[in-house]
């Protein structure tokens, strides 16, 4: 006899999903869409972290896109300041993609907007992300760098 | 919430819920669709949408397990008066106002308060959040 399984209703909020990937050598893309809330900040966080993980182990720049988020509460506001600093600690910013009003408002009235690089596509936060690649520590600078 | 406030001829629109926060994007989506309708500005809708939710999951959290989530509209000329109530998930339940959430939403309305009712008989303590936000921004 198999078990019932049921579902909450609206169990887990509405969707909210994140993807990371490697769209070019040297930058780690991080996409999100749906809506962040209270109930959903906490996908957002995992899909941070496992962005800025990569990007801290490759020495990659991190960006951020949210050209699909449609709604963004504190709670998903803290996730991304969080980020900000993590990624400062590493000597970087953290770039982000809002286009929509529903991103850059609450970025904007909370005065939150001044951690983030902001920009209006994933083009250009990715050619400003890849100017933070780093070599990984031990490799020589590129041949023609002058040295110490 | 006073006869005055709710008989005064303007529109007022009542949404209950569970208190949980699964179905504060259902109360958020209201707000939003009431204020782009009395003619707010598209900041406005954002910020009181905004506004709902962050009040919606402070009280949310500090409801009894149980309890509705009553969420009331209050549409004037150029503002919406919100006020949303739950029932103490304690008689001495208080809400903290020394959150970040709590600060972004004293930026997002003109003008927020909290509300604590003690129990009385028949009657659990209850904690609520009254806002205002005016249509469009303030010309400074």
């Amino acid at each position: 006899m198999s078990e019932a399984v049921t579902p909450e209703p609206f169990g887990v909020g509405l969707p909210l999903d994140t993807q990371v990937s490697r769209p070019r050598a040297g930058s780690v893309l991080l996409e999100v869409d749906g809506e962040i809330d209270t109930l959903t900040a906490a996908r957002l966080q995992a899909g941070l972290d496992e962005a800025l993980d990569v990007a801290r182990s490759e020495g990659s720049g991190v960006v951020v896109d949210l050209s699909g988020v449609t709604f963004l509460a504190s709670s998903g506001l803290a996730v991304l300041i969080g980020g900000a600093r993590r990624v400062a600690g590493f000597g970087a910013r953290l770039r982000l993609v809002a286009a929509s009003r529903a991103v850059t408002r609450p970025l904007q009235v909370t005065g939150a907007d001044a951690l983030f690089d902001t920009f209006d596509d994933v083009a250009s936060a990715l050619a400003a992300a890849a100017l933070d690649v780093a070599p990984p520590p031990g490799v020589a600078p590129p041949s023609g760098e002058v040295g110490r | 919430m006073s006869d005055a406030e709710t008989l005064d001829g303007m529109s007022t629109v009542e949404v209950r819920t569970s208190a949980t926060a699964a179905l504060i994007p259902t109360i958020r989506a209201v707000a939003s669709d009431l204020a782009a309708r009395a003619d707010f500005d598209l900041d406005a809708i954002s910020d009181l949408r905004m506004a709902v939710d962050e009040a919606c999951a402070t009280l949310v959290d500090a409801a009894e397990p149980t309890s509705v989530l009553q969420c009331r509209f209050l549409v004037r000329p150029e503002r919406i008066r919100v006020h949303a109530e739950v029932e103490a998930a304690k008689a001495d339940t208080v809400l903290s106002t020394d959150t970040f959430g709590w600060r972004v939403l004293q930026t997002l309305a003109d003008e927020v308060e909290v509300l604590h009712e003690a129990a009385t008989e028949g009657r659990r303590a209850t904690v609520g959040i009254r806002l205002d936000k005016s249509a469009g921004d303030v010309p400074r």
